[in-house]
C-alpha cells in the first residue's frame, strides 16, 4: 500500500513522448546502490590481490600471492600469482602423488604386478587414459578394433604375439602388416579354390576336389608365411587361419559360407598393407610398460 | 503517399518497418530451424547425411548469423525506426537511405549464409563473413548510423527519449566493433580469403572484444532500447525511474567494453588482462540489473494485466531471463568458475538463456504490440499468442536445464581424478555423457521453433486481415465521397 502511495506522489520528469510515455523520477533503489558499492569493493580488493592494472610496460602484480613450484626438470620457480603458475603447481602435486606409486612400479616385473591387486588396479588406471587418448582412435575405446581395418585387442587371436615382450615391441616400434596381392599371380578359379581351402581350416567344407586343388595352391603360394597347417607365424605377423577369428576379411559368424569366401577372396586379390606407427618417442618407458600390461590384460590371459 | 489519409501514421515511414518486421520473422524461423538441426546432428550424427554443406561446422555459423543478425538485427532495425520516429515525432530523414539499410542488410545475411554453406569463412566467431560481405555490412551500418542520428537531430521533441540513447550506443558501438574486428588484408581482389591484421593472442583478444560486445551492445543495449519503449507503452504506465535509466545507461556502456577478455581465461592472454575483465564483469552486474528493475517496476501496478495481456507476459518473462543471465554471466566470468564452465555446454546454455529468454522474448512481445499498429488492425488470434508464449517458455526451460546438466557434468568429469592421481574419465566418456542432455536440448529447441512458426502464421493472417479491412474501408470512403460529390 505504502509503495502505491509513494509512486503516486513521485513526480514525473514532465515530458511525454509519443502521446503517453512518461518517466517517474524515483530515486535509485537503496539495495541497488549498495549492491553496486559491494561490487566496487569486491573489484578493488581483487585488484590488490591479483595482477590487474597495466603500468608502463609492466603491470601490478598483486599482494601476498606468491606461488612456488618445481618444474618437471627440477627447477624451483617463485613467482607472483599467475594462472600458469597455478597450473604448474597442480601438475607438480599430481606428479608427486603419482611418483609414490610409480617408484614401486618401475621395479616390479609384469608377473608381480599381476599378482598384486592394488598395483594392477593402478596400472590399469594409468593405462586406460593413455589408451583412450592415443590408441582408441583406431583400436576403439575398449580395444575391440574395427573388423577388416584395425585389429581387435580383446580376443584370443594375436597377430604379433601376446606375451609382454611382443606387445612391448608392437607399441615401441609399430608394426607393418603386409601381404602381397595375388590378383596377377593366380587366376579367378585358383583364387576361388584357395579361398575355399582357407575357409576349410576353420569350418569343414565338403567339395573335396576344390579343397584338394586349393591346398596345392596354398602350399605353393601362402604356406611360406601362414605355414602348411595354416596356423600363421607371429614373427611375420601372418594370421592364424585355423580359428574362427578373422582379422582382415570382413567376416562375421552369421554370414553364409558363400559370402565368407567372397570376403576371403577380396583379401587374396587386394593383399594387405596396414601399418601401426611406433610410439617410442611419444611415451615414456614407464608409460609403455603400463600400456603393455593393459593391452595384455585386455586380451587373452595366456 | 496514399491519396486518402486514414490515420496519423502517414507522416511516418512505416513501410521500412513493415519490411524489416517481416524479414525478422522469416530469418527467425530459418535460423532457429537451423539451430534445431545442428542440435540433432550433435545428438545423432546421422543427420549430417554425409553432405558437407549441412554439417555442424558450416550450419553453426548459419544458425548464429541468421538468429543474431537476421532475426535480431532486422527486429532492431524495425523497432528502432519505429521508436525514433514516434518519440521524435518526425519522419526518417531519408527513404532512400532507409531502403539502403534494408537491402544492404538482407543481402549481407543471405550472402553470409550461402557462403558459409559453400565453405567460405574467416573463422572469427559471429564475424565469419568473408571480406566483401564485411564491406557491405560496414557501408550499410554507417548508412544506418547517419540516418538514425540525422532523424534524432530533426526531432520536434525537446528531449531525446531514453530508448534512443540505447539505440545510438548500439549503432555506434557496433560500427566500431565491426570495423576493427574485421581489419584484414585480402590475398587478392579475386579471392575471398584474407588475413587478419592482428596476430596471435592480440587477434584472439580483438575477436573476443568484438564477440562479447556483440552480446553487450547488439543483444543487450539495443534490446533494452526496445524494452524502454514497448514496456511503458504496453503497460500504460510511466517508466519507473529516469535517474536509474541515466545511471545504468552510462555504467553499462562504459563497463561493457572492458569485459571481452573473460572469454580467454586460462589461455596465453596475460593474467592482468583477464583479471580486469573479470572484475569489470562483476561491476557490470548491477548496471545490467538497472534495466531489469526499471522494466519490472514499470510493469508493477499493472500485474493484473499478466492474466489478460499476452504481450505483458512476454515482456515480463524476457526481463526475468535478462536478470538471470546477467547474474550468471558475471559469475561465469570469475576465473575459478570459468575453469569449470569454459569449453563446456554451460556456455551454450548461458548464451541461450540470454538469446532465447531475453532477446527473442522481448522481440516477440514488442512485435505483438507493433504488428497490429503497422497494419492497422488487431492480431488475428490472441489464443495463438498465448500458445506461442507457452511453447517458447517450455522450450527455453528444457534447453537451459539440459545445458546446465551437460556443461556442469562434463566440466566435473574432465577435472575428476581417481585415487591414484590419474584422470578418472577419458575424453570420449565425457562426450558419451552428453547424449541425453543433447537430446533434451534438441527437443527444447523444437518447442521454441514451433512457437515462432505459430507466430509466423498468426502474423501472416494478421497482415492479410489488415489488407482486407483497409480495402473495405477505402471502398466505403470512396462510396461516401462519390455520394457527397453526387
Amino acid at each position: 500500500m505504502s509503495k502505491e502511495k509513494k509512486s503516486q506522489t513521485v513526480q514525473t520528469t514532465g515530458h511525454a513522448w509519443d502521446g503517453d510515455i512518461q518517466e517517474f523520477n524515483n530515486p535509485l533503489p537503496t539495495w541497488w546502490i549498495w549492491g553496486f558499492y559491494i561490487t566496487v569493493v569486491f573489484a578493488i580488493v581483487y585488484w590488490f590481490l591479483y595482477p590487474a592494472w597495466p603500468v608502463g610496460d609492466s603491470y601490478t602484480k598483486g599482494m601476498g600471492n606468491t606461488v612456488e613450484y618445481t618444474t618437471k626438470e627440477g627447477e624451483v620457480v617463485v613467482t607472483h600469482w599467475t594462472t600458469r603458475a597455478l597450473y604448474q603447481k597442480e601438475m607438480q602435486a599430481a606428479r608427486e602423488q603419482q611418483a609414490v606409486q610409480l617408484a614401486k612400479y618401475s621395479k616390479l616385473s609384469f608377473d608381480e604386478i599381476k599378482k598384486d591387486d592394488a598395483m594392477r588396479a593402478y596400472a590399469i588406471s594409468v593405462a586406460k587414459v593413455l589408451f583412450a587418448d592415443n590408441c582408441a582412435a583406431c583400436h576403439q575405446p575398449g580395444g575391440a578394433g574395427l573388423i577388416s581395418m584395425y585389429p581387435s585387442l580383446v580376443d584370443d587371436d594375436w597377430i604379433w604375439g601376446s606375451d609382454y615382450k611382443q606387445i612391448e615391441t608392437s607399441i615401441r616400434s609399430g608394426r607393418k602388416g603386409v601381404m602381397p596381392s595375388f590378383s596377377k599371380t593366380l587366376n579367378e578359379k585358383q583364387i576361388d579354390d584357395v579361398a575355399y581351402y582357407v575357409l576349410n581350416y576353420s569350418s569343414k567344407q565338403n567339395d573335396f576336389a576344390r579343397v584338394k586343388n586349393g591346398k596345392e595352391i596354398f602350399n605353393t603360394n601362402c604356406a611360406a608365411c601362414h605355414t602348411q597347417k595354416g596356423i600363421g607365424n607371429i614373427q611375420l605377423g601372418a594370421a592364424n587361419l585355423t580359428d574362427k577369428i578373422w582379422t582382415v576379411a570382413g567376416i562375421t559368424a552369421k554370414m553364409k559360407d558363400k559370402d565368407k569366401i567372397n570376403s576371403i577372396k577380396q583379401v587374396i586379390k587386394n593383399g594387405i598393407a596396414r601399418e601401426m606407427p611406433g610410439w617410442e618417442n611419444r611415451f615414456s618407458d614407464l608409460e609403455i610398460k603400463m600400456l603393455t600390461f593393459y593391452v595384455n590384460e585386455l586380451g587373452s590371459k595366456q | 503517399m496514399s491519396s486518402i489519409s486514414l490515420t496519423n501514421s502517414q507522416p511516418y515511414n512505416y513501410d521500412i518497418i513493415r519490411k524489416f518486421t517481416v524479414m525478422a520473422i522469416i530469418w527467425g524461423v530459418l535460423g532457429m530451424t537451423a539451430g534445431v538441426y545442428i542440435a540433432l546432428e550433435l545428438t545423432w550424427p546421422a543427420f549430417n547425411l554425409d553432405i558437407p554443406a549441412i554439417t555442424f561446422g558450416r550450419l553453426r555459423p548459419v544458425h548464429t548469423t541468421l538468429v543474431i543478425f537476421g532475426f535480431g538485427g532486422s527486429a532492431l532495425f524495425a523497432t528502432s525506426y519505429y521508436v525514433v520516429q514516434r518519440t521524435c515525432q518526425v519522419r526518417l530523414t531519408s527513404d532512400v537511405m532507409a531502403n539502403m539499410t534494408f537491402w544492404g542488410w538482407q543481402i549481407a545475411i543471405t550472402l553470409a549464409a550461402v557462403s558459409y554453406m559453400a565453405g567460405f569463412t574467416q573463422a572469427r566467431e559471429y564475424a565469419e563473413m568473408v571480406w566483401p560481405i564485411d564491406i557491405l555490412i560496414a557501408v550499410t551500418w554507417v548508412t544506418y548510423f547517419i540516418l538514425f542520428v540525422s532523424t534524432l537531430a530533426k526531432r520536434t521533441q525537446p528531449h531525446i527519449y531514453v530508448a534512443n540513447w540505447f539505440f545510438v550506443a548500439f549503432i555506434l558501438a557496433t560500427a566500431i566493433l565491426h570495423i576493427f574486428n574485421n581489419m584484414e588484408v585480402p590475398i587478392s581482389f579475386f579471392s575471398l580469403k584474407s588475413y587478419s591484421l592482428h596476430a596471435g593472442v592480440q587477434d584472439a583478444m580483438t575477436q573476443w572484444w568484438y564477440g562479447h560486445n556483440a552480446v553487450g551492445f547488439f543483444l543487450t543495449a539495443a534490446f533494452l532500447g526496445m524494452m524502454y519503449y514497448f514496456v511503458p507503452k504496453q503497460a500504460g504506465r510511466p517508466v519507473y525511474s529516469y535517474r536509474l535509466s541515466i545511471i545504468h545507461f552510462w555504467a553499462l556502456v562504459f563497463l561493457y567494453m572492458w569485459v571481452g577478455a573473460h572469454h580467454l581465461h586460462w589461455t596465453a592472454l596475460p593474467d592482468w588482462t583477464s583479471t580486469l575483465a573479470a572484475t569489470f564483469s562483476i561491476l557490470l552486474l548491477l548496471p545490467s540489473w538497472g534495466g531489469m528493475i526499471n522494466g519490472i517496476m514499470t510493469l508493477s501496478g499493472a500485474w493484473d494485466k499478466l492474466r489478460s495481456d499476452p504481450v505483458i507476459r512476454f515482456l515480463i518473462v524476457a526481463l526475468s531471463f535478462y536478470g538471470m543471465s546477467t547474474f550468471e554471466g558475471p559469475l561465469m566470468s570469475l576465473k575459478s568458475v570459468n575453469a569449470l564452465s569454459h569449453y563446456t555446454d554451460w556456455t551454450i546454455g548461458h548464451v541461450h538463456s540470454g538469446a532465447l529468454g531475453w532477446v527473442a522474448m522481448v522481440t516477440f512481445g514488442s512485435f505483438y504490440h507493433l504488428i497490429p499498429r503497422l497494419w492497422e488492425t488487431k492480431m488475428y488470434s490472441d489464443k495463438l499468442i498465448f500458445l506461442h508464449f507457452w511453447l517458447a517458455t517450455v522450450g527455453i526451460v528444457l534447453y537451459i536445464s539440459a545445458m546446465w546438466v551437460a556443461g556442469i557434468g562434463q566440466g566435473l568429469m574432465l577435472r575428476a581424478f581417481d585415487e591414484y592421481g590419474n584422470l578418472a574419465y577419458t575424453f570420449i566418456e565425457t562426450v558419451e555423457f552428453l547424449y541425453h542432455p543433447y537430446a533434451v536440448r534438441a527437443f527444447g529447441g523444437m518447442f521454441f521453433v514451433a512457437g515462432i512458426i505459430v507466430m509466423a502464421y498468426n502474423v501472416f493472417m494478421t497482415i492479410r486481415k489488415g489488407r482486407i479491412e483497409k480495402a473495405a474501408l477505402e471502398e466505403k470512403l470512396a462510396a461516401k465521397l462519390a455520394k457527397v460529390q453526387g
